[in-house]
């Protein structure tokens, strides 16, 4: 039984770091923008069919493009749509990105169709290794490596760069920040673009996992806001640990509770909840006090 | 109100009319494409309105989209005209099954629709069964195979083109039984996947069979891995699936990712074919009923002439799906056509009496439960995909005669369904 615990707490590990770089991009914008992002999930289904597309067409070098033109999608949309929401009615904010989720899922049902696309992983990843009772493809082990770079280059990019610097500033006193003469715009769609880069980073990562399809956000984005709750809004670190919480919670419960599966995020949030109603590492922030 | 915001409110320059403009046209289109209804063929006066149900959004879309062609397919082979006059379709989506039943009623008191076909999902066929019951209304199911729509909960104004799942099972149980005595079960935790888990227990129960693991999983799930690793622990000789539309092609990916393909067989009762061709060739395996297959040589001139109209319209095959929306619609069309008129009693009479000859098979709707008989394929994945539109080689077909259609639906005295009057 051991065996079995221990193959399947490294599956949630895997599973739960995917779920992060969901989250992160989550966490971020609202952290900076003070907008809860309904349309997260639609930037992870938009990453996922750029790669198929880029991959179908040019190979898998240039499916590693999808996430940055997902990026850049968003910071269009950011743009053209999210900037005229700041400093209004957080429910505008709800409404418009919930809108815009439904609008990206109905335009790839348009452009794609309805139906599931096939998409693999590539060839040179086939295969799985095992180490003991421990199962685990290749490229499972290659998608949690690269979410794992991925997490630490943009920890680091915040901590360590400038323009890091001013993005966890706003994220405190955004006016503030705008004072002192940096052009708060151009950060904000940044800041966007960077969320949504991380939401079609890990939708590539999934498209040869998951089905692409239309409706593929739903399977992620719920995931991502519980991750977000129970790690505590804005809080990076609190997102990691959340993310992979959740992800060996739901494999020990698929273990040995399949009944359970789907609900046992929202009961560990739940109870998370309420003991630390902020989550892990919610901390008070006066702008959204 | 400062003068500013005064002009803001009584002003607009050219820049912001046009991305009105823009932004109104985009949402219209968007619109269209969600929840708002589709109308075809809205022109004529005082036209004959049909019901149509089928999901937009959801793990079923794909599925429902083809079965929304093929329905739309049969009016328009008809030149939208039913006794004379004008017909059109009204298609409206179901989300949720209170959103089904909510929608089946707007389709019966704001649009006098004379029936209703569709019900992607077993859950929403029921709902919108008990709104024909209440209505008195006469609805088609077109896919869901909930073995209560035409047993416990049958009544006289629904009839149901899908077998359930104890067909199915009886159909495909032997071939999995022939594949090793020890199975897993693997079914949604919704009305379909319950019944395909019950049947399957209750054959293998029958048969001598061991069952070394049952899980019920969510719709929608989108990692599989956890349940393929205990598979996997379980050792089975057969894993017998119960996941519906898309969640059948993540499941046959993550399955093949996990080094599982070609190890330990799958089989499924009523796939479309559509799940498997998202699959794609690399992951795709299983033994699956199915039923109708647009590769089948043996399928009526009609269905064919069907096929070859939907590929040309649509610039891609017609899949199982397609017929049963057809097929659906068809039936309720006829029987109009029939019945000489649109009340409900008389397009029933009409229902009951429809039938159409397959093969050796006469397919139509039992009068004690309007289930419909007919033949189902038993079908598994060629060992080498070189067609991306044609995965399956066809096993077998199952009843081939009407001497088999009992044996393989059951007995009037089987049947849980105690049929109401009109």
């Amino acid at each position: 039984m051991f065996d079995l615990i221990l193959s399947q707490a490294v599956n949630g590990l895997v599973l739960g770091f995917l779920y992060v770089l969901i989250a992160v991009g989550l966490s971020v914008i609202f952290g900076m923008l003070g907008i809860v992002n309904f349309a997260h999930g639609a930037f992870f289904a938009i990453g996922a069919y750029l790669a198929l597309m880029l991959n179908r067409d040019f190979g898998w070098g240039a499916a590693l493009l999808a996430p940055l033109l997902t990026g850049l999608i968003g910071m269009f949309v950011e743009f053209v749509l999210i900037r005229r929401l700041y400093g209004k009615e957080p429910l505008l904010g709800l409404i418009l990105t919930f809108a815009l989720a439904l609008f990206f899922e109905a335009i790839l049902r348009l452009v794609f169709g309805a139906a599931p696309l096939p998409f693999n992983p590539p060839r040179f990843l086939a295969g799985f290794v095992e180490y003991g009772p421990v199962l685990i493809t290749k490229y499972r082990i290659v998608v949690l490596a690269v979410t794992v770079f991925a997490l630490v280059a943009f920890w680091s990019f915040l901590e360590y760069t400038p323009f890091g610097r001013i993005i966890r500033a706003g994220s405190r006193d955004a006016e503030m920040v705008g004072l002192l003469g940096i052009n708060l715009p151009i950060v904000l769609s940044s800041v966007f673009g960077v969320g949504c880069l991380l939401a079609g980073l890990a939708g590539m990562l999934s498209g040869p996992l998951w089905t692409v399809n239309p409706s593929m956000a739903a399977g992620a984005i719920m995931p991502a806001f519980v991750i977000v709750t129970i790690g505590g809004l804005g809080s990076y670190a609190g997102a990691i640990i959340a993310g992979v919480l959740v992800g060996v919670v739901t494999a020990m419960t698929i273990q040995f509770y399949p009944d359970w599966s789907s609900a046992a995020m929202y009961v560990l949030m739940a109870v998370i909840l309420l003991v630390r109603p902020r989550g892990l590492f919610g901390e008070k922030w006066e702008r959204f006090e | 109100m400062s003068s500013n915001s005064l002009r803001l409110l009584t002003s607009i320059d050219r820049r912001t009319f046009i991305g009105g403009a823009g932004g109104l046209t985009l949402a219209h289109a968007a619109a269209s494409k969600l929840g708002m209804p589709y109308i075809g063929n809205a022109a004529a006066a005082d036209p004959i309105r049909i019901g149509m149900i089928y999901a937009k959004t959801g793990a079923v879309a794909d599925q429902a989209e083809y079965m929304a062609q093929g329905s739309l397919l049969a009016l328009e082979t008809r030149n939208n005209t039913l006794l004379g006059r004008q017909a059109e379709v009204i298609w409206l989506d179901e989300p949720t099954s209170q959103a089904a039943q909510q929608n089946a009623e707007r389709l019966v008191g704001e649009h006098n629709v004379v029936g209703i076909v569709g019900g992607s999902l077993s859950s929403s066929a029921l709902a919108i069964s008990a709104v024909a019951k209440k209505a008195k209304i006469p609805f088609v199911a077109a896919n869901a195979g909930a073995i209560d729509l035409t047993g416990r909960l049958c009544n006289k104004y629904t009839f149901r083109l899908q077998p359930p799942a104890d067909v199915h099972t009886r159909v495909l149980a032997p071939y999995c039984a022939g594949l090793g005595k020890k199975w897993y079960l693997l079914t949604a935790a919704f009305a379909f996947g319950q019944d395909i888990k019950r049947s399957f227990t209750e054959f293998s129960a029958a048969n001598g069979i061991t069952l070394v693991g049952a899980d019920e999983v969510p719709v929608n799930t989108a990692d599989y891995s956890s349940f393929i690793l205990k598979i996997r622990a379980a050792k089975p000789d057969v894993v017998v699936g119960g996941v519906p539309g898309n969640d059948i092609s993540t499941f046959l990916k993550q399955w093949n990712e996990l080094g599982m393909k070609g190890k330990i067989p799958f089989a499924e009762i009523a796939v479309g074919a559509t799940d498997l061709w998202g699959v794609g060739p690399e992951a795709a395996d299983g033994l699956f009923t199915i039923n109708w297959y647009h590769k089948n040589p043996k399928n009526p001139p009609e269905e064919q002439a069907m096929a070859a109209t939907y590929a040309q319209k649509y610039k891609r095959p017609a899949a199982d799906k397609t017929w049963m929306g057809w097929m659906a619609m068809n039936a309720l069309l006829d029987s109009v056509e029939t019945a000489k008129a649109t009340e409900p009693s008389a397009i029933v009479n009409a229902l009951e009496k429809w039938g159409v000859q397959r093969g050796g098979v006469k397919a139509g709707y039992r009068a004690f439960d309007h289930q419909m008989v007919n033949r189902l394929l038993v079908v598994g994945i060629k060992p080498k995909i070189t067609d991306k539109w044609d995965y399956f080689d066809i096993l077998a077909e199952t009843p081939s005669n009407d001497a088999e259609i009992e044996k393989v639906f059951g007995a009037q005295a089987e049947s849980a369904c105690k049929m109401d009057a009109l």
